[in-house]
């Protein structure tokens, strides 16, 4: 099989995505006031209504509904002030009344688009530009942007979970015995459909990751893909570059990770086209992706379509969204990845990269906003020292921070870290008190035990060494110590000056300002 | 005891909460009297699945204890109550007359049950019914047939047969029934009771079996139209549990004697002369009308012009939502379980197939049939276009009327087996369903007995939406033109055994 490179210069991949997202920052569930919680014992978030017990009925969950609104408004969706349930009729034992409620044809947001910007080696798998538009210049980054359709996001009920006992491959077939857990069973579930505009896995792959941040800014899912809360599934056809007509289309499922999407797309586009340079033709069919041995395979062809009887819910009448409803819910709109990123490169001269990386989720974002209000607040001139705090303020998040959280697998708000504390440190870092070095051990203690920066650097005698006739009196020491290395540099060898200024380094205990020792060293040895 | 079963039996709902107050007698020796009478006479009519003694007593005995502290009665205090099997009540098994859920045990109260006991009714047990309300006879029950009380060897009407003939045979005072296309209706005018359906959202369907959920409604029978006035008014409004309920500040005791001078009532030429209809039906219903002018109502000629769609559309829609409603009984969680099922798919087809009787299964497959893609288009779709149509007769025709008077059944209680064919079966209930088809609220009031059979014949009294209090204004206005008329069935006379 050819790479995906070589397959997309002569074929144009059409995908398609849909993404399931559970709605689980909200109390309850979607028909009834059942918690959603996740973990709990096995059936035991149930009732007569997620149940399916006879006699039970759906009522609707108005947060479920300002949910859907907020993530419609957010990709630009027009909002349907009149949309209807419906019942999608099919039995297996995880769904408990053997129908889902779901939407029909008019779902409360269609018609939407997210802007999908391409930067850096991410677009290198775009052979042709065609249809797409430049990134912005402040970028400096190579690029495009690209708009992608969004067909629809309708709200719908979740099953609930079943674990196969037995058998092989856990599957219901041939199992010894299956059970059923309904905790999950009426979870409020968006799902969204986008428009065939995709072109490259990567594309499907920056899209996931977009709506991901979009839905986390929302603060409307936790859209852990590991735990199923945000699911995804492509759909995928070839067609020669430049014909208009789509091809046949494969149904991709089990890309439950973003490299999964990726390299499933990327697997079914170069195994699509061998199949039609082969002279073959394209199956429709639903296929699942298999990470461990990299391949798509077939699932069980069905011999007749799936018939879902779909009809409009008789328990719940059509649902009016007035226009108050819909300003109201407006009005909540946090300001967006797309947005916030613009605002961190223009107001505070961050670089697209740094600027990604604070966006890309609501809490870094205000953790940042708080530790620059907190510099404007601690110190004057405000205009002066919050821009002089921002870039290292965004480096110990983007790099001290992250890799803290990352290795105790914290969230900010897990640890005993304020804003303030970060502004204070970054403020230490610019104003030359500490150096970059110290800033990490101080971040340690500070992160670990909620201890002020200054608090930190008071106690263990960290301040900088700034003296220059203290630093100088170092230096020469170090000269004295090491006669032969000053005379090969003296010869020429100017390499030698990290030596020197590691040794002074070493002999203030780390607390010399390397910019005066390297300054001091020039002076001994040139002056 | 301070009660004999055959006062008990006579008593209105009103009498019994009177005399619990004015301590003639006590709820404990009204809960021993109904129980007596239900010992004795249910043999013969078999109208309880259940009988729940032991809530009764103890329903009671909290009546005795408001008593005896003096504190007020609620509206129902000690009155006899006796609910249809589809309704859930905790401590009871809910059947729905089916196989399917034989042993099924209630892990809660629908909302109307717990409303009437709220109100202080005593739960005598659950009653007899069409297999998941599909029938107008009961005779589709697994659990043997009801008889009607006026005549054994005749069907009570259905699907709320027991619910018609436990109030008839003067077992429970009031009951609660649901009604799909007529299910209140028509066995209240074949066991010669008032029944009421009011508009499809003033009683919750929180807790009660799924037939049609767009036409399903609950209502009460009673042997007065005050009986029925006073049950509604405990178990009406609106319910968090299902939303499609609505608010309700009526009081419909409070209109009973209203009267209807000036009130413009509505008569449909096209069903005096409908073929099928029994002369003493139409004869009954004519009747009617001329006590209706002599209390001061003026009659108006009206048109429903696509009423007559509407038994189509309901053997389109109601098929499809119990399609729908009915896939939950999948053997997984509850319900019957066929043995020696080989996969999943086999356990589903096993216990459906056994575990429902004939006419579900036709109505099952009726609907899966109907809403199949490639014949959603053809059926469901049209069917809802009538149902608008047939919604905007109903709207017009109350622009000029207060309310209708129609025919219930075109015909009065037919004889076991009588009506085999199912088509014959659905087509008795073509006066009963135009109304849930629009979401009325209609009363089945006897007027007497038949010229021809002897038997009761009722006359049915149709409202604008939400506007319920007019029905119970013409009806009651009526029955007090009918003052001659035996409020229990006669067939049942003595079997009790005298005094208890």
């Amino acid at each position: 099989m050819r790479g995906l490179a070589a397959v997309l210069q002569e074929w144009e991949a059409v995908i398609g995505l849909e993404v399931h997202a559970e709605l689980t920052t909200l109390n309850t569930k979607m028909f009834c006031s059942c918690p959603v919680d996740f973990g709990a014992p096995p059936n035991t978030h149930v009732c007569p209504v997620c149940l399916g017990l006879p006699g039970a009925l759906p009522v609707p969950n108005r947060a479920a509904i300002e949910s859907i609104v907020l993530a419609g408004l957010a990709t630009g969706c027009e909002i349907e002030k009149r949309s209807m349930f419906y019942r999608k009729n099919y039995f297996y034992p995880d769904m408990s009344k053997n129908f889902q409620t779901t939407q029909g044809p008019v779902a409360f947001c269609m018609r939407g688009s997210l802007l999908l910007e391409v930067a850096g080696r991410s677009s290198r798998e775009r052979s042709c530009l065609d249809g797409t538009l430049p990134l912005p210049e402040a970028y400096a980054q190579e690029g495009y942007c690209t708009v992608v359709g969004i067909t629809r996001i309708h709200l719908e009920e979740d099953a609930g979970k079943m674990v196969h006992v037995g058998g092989t491959d856990g599957r219901i077939s041939g199992a010894d015995y299956s059970l059923v857990d309904y905790n999950r069973c009426g979870t409020p579930l968006i799902e969204l459909v986008t428009e065939p505009d995709l072109r490259t896995p990567e594309e499907a792959r920056l899209f996931l990751q977009a709506l991901r941040q979009v839905y986390l800014t929302l603060g409307i899912s936790d859209c852990s893909m590991e735990e199923g809360s945000l699911r995804c599934d492509g759909n995928v056809s070839l067609r020669r570059r430049g014909a208009a007509a789509y091809g046949t289309k494969t149904e991709l499922k089990n890309m439950n990770s973003f490299k999964n999407l990726h390299d499933g797309l990327a697997y079914e586009i170069c195994r699509q086209a061998e199949v039609l340079e082969s002279g073959g033709t394209v199956a429709q069919e639903t296929r699942h992706w298999e990470p461990a041995s990299k391949r798509t395979i077939s699932m069980r062809v069905k011999e007749t379509a799936d018939d879902y009887r779909l009809f409009p819910e008789p328990d719940l009448a059509p649902y009016d969204l007035s226009e108050s409803f819909i300003e109201a819910v407006r009005s909540r709109l946090p300001e967006l990845p797309d947005a916030k990123r613009a605002r961190l490169m223009k107001s505070h001269g961050l670089s697209y990269l740094d600027a990604c990386a604070l966006a890309a989720d609501a809490e870094t974002t205000a953790f940042f906003d708080a530790a620059i209000a907190a510099s404007d607040v601690a110190s004057a001139p405000a205009a002066a020292s919050a821009s002089a705090v921002a870039k290292p303020v965004a480096n110990l998040l983007i790099n001290d921070v992250a890799a803290y959280l990352n290795t105790h697998a914290l969230t900010l708000a897990q640890t005993r870290l304020t804003p303030a504390h970060l502004a204070e440190l970054a403020g230490l870092v610019a104003e030359g008190t500490i150096s970059s070095s110290q800033a990490k051990a101080v971040f340690a203690r500070t992160a670990a035990e909620g201890v002020s920066p200054a608090r930190v650097v008071a106690d263990e005698g960290m301040e900088q060494v700034s003296d220059e006739s203290a630093i100088e009196q170092v230096a020469s020491a170090i000269l004295a110590q090491f006669p032969d290395k000053a005379e090969e540099y003296r010869a020429g060898k100017t390499g030698l000056l990290g030596f020197f200024v590691g040794q002074a380094m070493k002999a203030t205990a780390g607390q010399g300002n390397p910019k005066l020792i390297n300054e001091a060293f020039v002076r001994l040895l040139e002056g | 005891m301070a009660i004999s079963v055959a006062d008990y039996r006579s008593l209105s709902a009103r009498a019994i909460r009177d005399g619990i107050a004015r301590a003639d007698f006590s709820a404990c020796e009204v809960a021993g009297a109904a129980l007596a009478a239900i010992e004795a006479i249910d043999p013969r009519v078999h109208a309880f699945l259940e009988v729940t003694s032991k809530l009764a007593h103890e329903a009671a005995v909290r009546i005795d204890a408001l008593r005896a502290k003096d504190q007020p009665l609620p509206a129902l205090a000690g009155v006899p109550i006796g609910f249809k099997d589809n309704m859930n009540l905790l401590g009871t098994r809910t059947t729905c007359a089916s196989r399917m859920l034989a042993d099924y045990a209630s892990p809660y109260t629908a909302t109307c049950v717990g409303r009437s006991l709220a109100a202080g009714a005593l739960p005598l047990g659950k009653l007899n019914m069409d297999e998941f309300a599909f029938g107008s006879s009961t005779e589709t029950s697994c659990f043997g047939r009801t008889h009607n009380p006026w005549d054994l060897d005749r069907v009570p009407g259905g699907s709320s047969g027991g619910s018609a003939a436990a109030v008839a045979a003067g077992m429970a005072t009031v009951s609660l029934g649901s009604d799909t296309g007529g299910s209140i209706r028509q066995p209240a005018s074949f066991c010669g009771v008032v029944g009421f359906k009011p508009t499809y959202g003033v009683v919750s369907r929180y807790g009660v079996v799924a037939f049609g959920s767009s036409l399903d409604q609950v209502g009460p029978f009673g042997r007065s139209v005050a009986d029925v006035a006073t049950t509604l008014d405990a178990i009406a409004g609106r319910d968090p549990f299902d939303c499609t309920s609505q608010e309700c500040a009526t009081s419909f005791s409070a209109v009973l004697d209203a009267g209807v001078e000036g009130m413009r009532v509505g008569i449909i030429p096209a069903y005096l002369e409908a073929k099928g209809v029994e002369a003493e039906v139409v004869v009954a219903l004519k009747g009617a009308m001329d006590r209706l002018e002599r209390c001061g109502a003026r009659l108006v000629e009206v048109e429903l012009p696509n009423a007559k769609a509407a038994l189509s559309a309901y053997y389109v829609i109601g098929p499809c939502e119990a399609f729908s409603n009915l896939s939950r009984f999948d053997s997984v969680r509850y319900g019957y379980r066929a043995p020696g099922a080989r996969d999943l798919g086999d356990q589903y087809e096993k216990s459906r197939a056994d575990g429902f009787g004939p006419e579900a299964v036709r109505r099952i497959m009726l609907g899966s049939y109907l809403l199949a893609s490639g014949v959603y288009d053809t059926y469901y779709y049209p069917a809802q276009q009538v149902r608008t149509l047939i919604t905007q007769d109903y709207h017009r025709a109350f622009e000029q009327v207060d309310a209708l008077l129609a025919p219930v059944s075109p015909r009065t209680a037919f004889k076991f087996g009588e009506l085999a064919d199912p088509t014959a079966m659905y087509l008795s209930d073509i006066f009963t369903i135009p109304i849930n088809i629009a979401g009325n609220g209609g009363m089945s009031l006897p007027v007497g007995r038949g010229e021809a059979s002897g038997l009761p014949v009722g006359v049915q009294v149709i409202g604008p939406q939400f506007r319920d209090e007019n029905i119970f204004r013409v009806a009651a206005a009526l029955e007090r033109c009918y003052p001659e008329i035996e409020r229990l069935a006669p067939a049942v006379e003595g079997v009790e055994g005298g005094e208890a």
